[in-house]
């Protein structure tokens, strides 16, 4: 009998062996380019360029580093990018947990119009009305500015109701004994729910910020200044176009491939760090996109 | 409704009734002692009303307005009737990125749902918890990549000296510029987006395998089912839900794909990978015709209700 178990627990042999070398082969062609892009980055720089797999850089520097950061100016997109980033996901998580918490409130008369008002805007994606976009951001003089990029996408539907379903997980009986003790509407928002739903202010929150960081849309949409770009948007301009200006010097790979990990480092550091928020709110996470 | 109205529960103790009466209007004295109760979140809705008046609601039906007018940059746009959606139609530049979108969204949907289901349940059969979580994360950091990012790294693994050529090289095939050949374009583009996103669809599938109720398995393995039968007949079936949320949610992006392209295009690849985003971005942003651009927009809004559409239909999105 135990043996019988033990083997209804299992796949046949031959169906384990394929899963697993494909299992080995999907990590190989997962981690090995990152492995590779990170190599490159810390090697030098007539090194970086030399033909073949680079793994373990010997010796390992970050002249590349240093070369991107001072030739192309880094820092300013660099930090352009955490300003608009941070600024833009607090507006952002700030106004989702607002509206989860209105529209989570269960006798709240006109809550279905207000309800559908917020569903009506997730109908369309965001990518499709590009042009519109521009034309308003126009005639509120937002173009080539980082305000734009912060105001453009501070409300969406998704985020309001991945709060609202963390709100919903708070019992009400908190909030209708501080009502008896006649805590204000604002202050029971601020003090009970914001507090008890810090796991979904953080996954809002990281999608946001990964999002905003990685964004590429907007940024071309609204910024046609150089000098405003975000690093995504630079680091497109170091990869493929930077060698079409002229006057510029010859870009070394190790150079390149540092523009790379800087501009996806942060947010891996993050990621390890709200991991555990982040599968949690995967699904939720997912119609998001 | 284009999007899945999925994971987004009513607030749990709200029962059904008074969810109905929510939009109802009855002028009890009730319902004013309610709305006074709740004056001020009334007051702090209003700021989130007119923000998405101002820049959601107003650009879809701006777009909408220019598609209908003459390119002009200043003053007045006379009335164009349809002959911006006239020219666009007429645009083989147009036509072109339609066939390109269509046939990188498509491939793309088919290789993240496929692959991705592949991935999980392979993850699902792996015995040590860390190792489990080690693929997963692995195989989910290229989705926090920017598409730059995943082009930097393609840009470096398929140059001319990269790895893949260093490969080719070891079994003496000759070195092959990647990126400039068009014949492998699109494959790129689309290796790209699975590369990114393989992962990511694989940890939701997981999530769904991992909610499964175990005395599922357990009955099945008194019962001497293998596996196999398991996975077919328990493991499969649970994830249903899972799987349409997901079709759903990728058809509504078939059409949509716009970084990775705008990243990756150049002179020589052009032809192949330019998508109607792409053009739209391109017509009405760049070169300023924005009445043509919006005439594409709005087209490509009304292929991906369809898209969208016909996927709720063939999965049955709604019933249940």
């Amino acid at each position: 009998m135990a043996h019988q178990l033990k083997r209804a627990d299992k796949l046949p042999v031959a169906l384990r062996i394929v899963g697993g070398v494909l299992l080995v082969f999907t990590v190989v062609i997962m981690g090995i380019p990152m492995l590779n892009v990170l190599a490159v980055s810390f090697s030098e720089s007539a090194a970086s360029d030399a033909p073949g797999l680079v793994l373990l850089p010997l010796p390992p520097t970050t002249e590349g580093y240093s070369f991107i950061w001072k030739h192309t100016d880094l820092s300013k997109p660099f930090f352009n990018t955490v300003y608009v980033s941070i600024v833009g996901t607090v507006l952002h998580v700030l106004f989702a947990s607002l509206a989860g918490y209105i529209l989570c409130q269960p006798d709240l008369p006109l809550r279905n119009v207000m309800t559908s008002f917020i569903l009506l805007t997730m109908t369309v994606p965001n990518e499709l009305t590009l042009i519109g976009i521009y034309a308003v951001n126009k005639d509120l003089g937002l173009i080539n500015t980082y305000t734009g990029l912060i105001v453009n996408g501070m409300i969406s539907g998704f985020s309001v109701f991945l709060m609202r379903n963390y709100f919903s997980t708070i019992p009400k009986s908190l909030a209708e004994s501080a009502r008896m003790d006649g805590a204000s509407e604002l202050n029971i928002f601020l003090r009970i729910y914001l507090r008890l739903a810090s796991a979904g202010l953080i996954t809002v929150g990281t999608l946001e910020l990964i999002r905003r960081w990685n964004n590429i849309t907007l940024t071309v949409t609204l910024i046609s200044d150089m000098k405003k770009w975000t690093m995504p948007v630079v680091l497109r301009w170091i990869l493929f176009d930077q060698s079409s200006t002229s006057g510029t010097a010859y870009i070394f790979a190790n150079a390149k491939m540092a523009a790379v990990v800087l501009t996806a480092a942060p947010l891996v550091v993050l990621y390890f760090f709200v991991q555990r928020f982040l599968t949690g709110g995967a699904l939720l996470g997912a119609i998001k996109e | 409704m284009v999007s899945p109205d999925v994971g987004m529960p009513d607030c749990k103790d709200s029962g059904p009734g008074s969810y109905e009466k929510g939009g109802v209007v009855s002028m009890d004295t009730q319902t004013f002692r309610k709305m006074r109760r709740y004056k001020a979140l009334y007051i702090l809705f209003i700021p989130i009303v007119l923000y998405l008046l101002v820049f959601t609601y107003y650009p879809f039906v701006r777009g909408l307005v220019m598609s209908f007018q003459e390119n002009r940059l200043i003053g007045k746009r006379p009335f164009a009737g349809l002959s911006n959606y006239a020219k666009v139609v007429a645009d083989p530049d147009f036509i072109a990125s339609i066939v390109n979108s269509l046939i990188i969204g498509v491939v793309d949907m088919v290789l993240y749902f496929v692959l991705a289901l592949l991935l999980a349940l392979m993850i699902n059969e792996i015995r040590s918890s860390t190792m489990r979580k080690s693929i997963q994360t692995i195989a989910y950091i290229p989705y926090l990549f920017s598409w730059a990012v995943i082009g930097g790294v393609w840009a470096l693994i398929f140059d001319i000296k990269g790895l893949v050529n260093a490969i080719l090289g070891f079994f003496g095939q000759e070195a092959v510029f990647f990126l400039a050949e068009t014949s492998l374009a699109r494959p790129l583009i689309i290796g790209m987006g699975v590369w990114r996103s393989v992962g990511y669809f694989a940890l939701l599938f997981s999530v769904a395998i991992v909610g499964i109720d175990p005395t599922l398995f357990e009955a099945a393995k008194i019962d001497g089912a293998s596996r196999l039968t398991q996975i077919r007949k328990i493991i499969i079936p649970s994830l249903s839900g899972t799987m349409k949320t997901i079709i759903v949610l990728l058809s509504i992006g078939v059409l949509t794909h716009f970084d990775e392209i705008y990243v990756m295009v150049n002179p020589a690849n052009r032809r192949f990978i330019s998508t109607l985003l792409l053009y739209v971005y391109e017509t009405g942003i760049l070169n300023f015709r924005m009445g043509t651009a919006s005439a594409g927009a709005t087209l490509v809004m009304i292929g991906t209700v369809l898209i969208a559409t016909v996927m709720r239909r063939l999965t049955r999105y709604d019933e249940e």
